[in-house]
Order: C-alpha cells, then structure tokens, then sequence
C-alpha cells in the first residue's frame, strides 16, 4: 500500500505543488492522518500557499540534523477542517537558507536520504500518520530523487507542452524504471474538454506513449488560475470539478487501482 | 619428540575447548572464505573486459547518494536500494526482499563493501551490512 507519494515533474509549472496540496487536503478531508512536505528547497512554496505563521523550525532544520521531525512539523488542522488531521513540514523560503541547501556536497545529499527514509519509522510507525506527501522540485535534483526513492507511489505531473513531454518520457524510462517506482501520471491543463469524454481512449493512449499508468487527466481551469493560490480548491471549493478530479486520483491511490 | 608433544598439546586443547566450539570456528571461517570467493566470482563476471579483480575501485568510505545509485549497473542497485531502506540488514533479509538467492545477495553486498558504499559488521555468526551515514562527515 503507498503510504508516501511523491509529486514530481520534469518542467517547473506543470502544478505539482496545487496537485501535492490538494492531494493531501483531500486525504485530511477522508479523515486521514497526513503531513505534506515541501521538498523544493530552491523555490519554497508551500508557507505561502498554506499561509503558515510564526514558523520557527523548518524541514532544512530537520535534513541538516539540527532537530528531530517533530519540532519542524507543524498543525495546520484548523486551515483543512474534518475529521482527519493535516500537518505540514516547510522548507525555509530565506535566501540564506536557499543558498544554504544550493551548496550541500553529495555526502551531505546521502545523509538526508537517510533521514527522509527514517521518516517511514517516525511518522508512519511511531506517529500514526496514514500518509505522507512530498511536493519536490521540477528535473532531476537531489532534493527531488531522495524523495523519489523514499516514496512509495510516485505523481508525475505533465502538460501537453512539447519542452515538457519529451523530458517527462525520458525521466520515467531512465529515474523511476531504474528505481523500480510504482508512477501515474496526471496530464494537467488539458485544453481540449473533449478528452476528458474520452477517457478510456486517453488512458490507452498515455500507457502506450508514456509507458505508465494515467492517474488523472485535469482540463485548464481558468478559476484555477484566477484562484492566484488564495484557495486550497479540495477544501475550499467542494463542489469544483477540480476537487472532484483530485478526489478520484486520492481514491485510486487508496485503493491502490492505478494501472 | 616433537611430533608427540604437539598432539599433546592438541589434546590439551582439545579437552580445555568445547569440542562444538571448534566447529563452530571452523563453520566461521569457511563461510568467510565462502563469502570471499563469491565476491571474487561475481567481479569476474562483472568484468570481462577487466580480468583483474584487483581493478575493482576500493574507495574508502564513498558515499552512497541517489545519484551514485542511479549510476550503479542494475543488479547492484536492487542490493543497494534493499540496504538504504532497511537500515541493517543480513544477506538473508535482503534476498527476501529482492527475491534472489542468498548467495547472490552475499556477493553483491561484499562488493559493494569492497566498493566502499557499505560497511559490514560481525555479531556472532551472522554478518550485517549497513549504511554508515553519520560517519561520512
């Protein structure tokens, strides 16, 4: 059973972050216990979108061995009401800490991976929580493969852009086939809503092509855009196809029906 | 003379010492050799265009990053992803997961002590492999 899903992508703005934040806002809703993780240490992002405040211990604090994982987590229940639970682990958004993870050494690298992996035991089997999901950095960077393999079930997000797909092509063959990663892929902002009556047809089209499973397929959402990342959609716009879209994936991941 | 005194001191020994644990010793020490010679099997195979076994890069203490793993030939990395995610594990435990004989596992685990992205250690009669992560600073 995938216990920690990781959301990747080969192109930066493909909505890997709104894909992870939804993802695990729709698992809080379904009474879950889940901690979202913010991997890409270059561009932090999720302090804004989940308008952390006072945060004073971060994931960076975590990597770098300077506290244990239950100091850099935070409650963020009250932003994702329900009966589940939602915690968030940040990356630092100052320069000084962005600059401070640009320049780690691979020995560095080896020991996050280290403590990434020991999260499995600490927050999975200590802490109860039911699942754990990590929002990484676009290509192949440390930060993001350390999450890669630590996951158990991989979301690679992909838009139709052709800088986009062959890129995406390449990295299923060559990262997650060599890591023996169970992958779906969401093909996201679609602009033909004719596919998305298709479905079946797109599916055997993305296996055949892509060579992995299709999660998901989300059309371009103009309120999406328009939200400008003020909304959490699972949470604050129930009844938008979006959060409908996105609880379809979270279904197939927790039945483990992604093939 | 001589001969006669050394069978006595044999016989010293051999009624100071449990027979059992003579055995058990001599078990030790041809699982060791056993061990050796399935690394030196499995460099050989590794390599036909390098038949010296001597070629094989002995870095000390290299670091086991995703990026090395990434750049490992495949039948290392299953072995080497099994050991990053359990933190110490016998050849056994790792043959389970990746579903290979024991004896296989044995001699990509050696080699990848030998490589220097492992660290292997004794306790009794099994022998555990692990990542030395906090040493590598």
């Amino acid at each position: 059973m995938s216990k920690i899903i990781a959301v990747h992508s080969y192109k930066g703005g493909t909505g890997k972050t709104s894909m992870a934040v939804n993802i695990a806002a729709t698992l809080a809703k379904n009474g879950k216990k889940v901690c979202l993780f913010d991997l890409d240490f270059r561009a932090p992002s999720l302090f804004a979108i989940l308008k952390a405040q006072n945060v004073e211990t971060w994931f960076n604090d975590y990597l770098n061995n300077s506290c244990e994982i239950d100091k850099a987590i935070v409650d963020m229940s009250p932003r994702i009401p329900g009966s589940g639970k939602f915690y968030a682990c940040l990356a630092n958004p100052s320069t000084e800490a962005i600059r401070d993870m640009s320049s780690k050494d691979r020995k560095w690298e080896m020991r996050a991976l280290g403590r990434i992996l020991a999260l499995r035991e600490s927050l999975l089997r200590d802490q109860k929580f039911d699942y754990l999901v990590f929002d990484t950095s676009p290509g192949l960077q440390y930060s993001s493969i350390n999450a890669i393999v630590a996951a158990d079930f991989v979301v690679v997000a992909t838009t139709g852009d052709r800088s986009d797909v062959d890129g995406t092509k390449r990295m299923l063959a060559e990262l997650y086939n060599l890591f023996e990663k169970k992958t779906g892929l969401v093909l996201n902002k679609v602009l033909d809503p004719s596919l998305s009556s298709r479905k079946t047809e797109m599916q055997t089209k993305i296996k055949a092509d892509y060579k992995v499973p299709m999660l998901g397929m989300v059309p371009c959402f103009c309120e999406v855009l328009r939200a400008e990342g003020n909304f959490i959609f699972a949470q604050d716009k129930p009844d938008h196809p979006f959060t409908k879209i996105v609880a379809e994936m979270v279904k197939k991941i927790e039945t483990n029906d992604v093939n | 003379m001589k001969n006669n005194s050394g069978i006595k001191v044999i016989r010293n020994d051999l009624s100071s010492k449990k027979p059992l644990n003579i055995l058990e010793k001599i078990e030790e020490s041809l699982e060791k050799l056993n061990e050796k010679m399935e690394v030196m099997i499995e460099i050989q195979k590794n390599s036909p265009a390098n038949p010296n076994p001597h070629n094989v890069p002995a870095i000390p203490d290299a670091s086991l990053d995703v990026m090395t793993l990434l750049s490992m030939p495949d039948h290392l990395r299953k072995t080497a992803m099994t050991i990053c995610r359990c933190s110490k594990a016998t050849a056994e435990e790792v043959a389970e997961q990746t579903q290979r004989a024991r004896a296989v596992e044995s001699a990509y685990l050696n080699q990848l002590v030998i490589m220097g992205y492992i660290k292997k250690e004794r306790k009794g009669r099994k022998a555990y492999f692990y990542i030395d992560r906090e040493a590598q600073s």
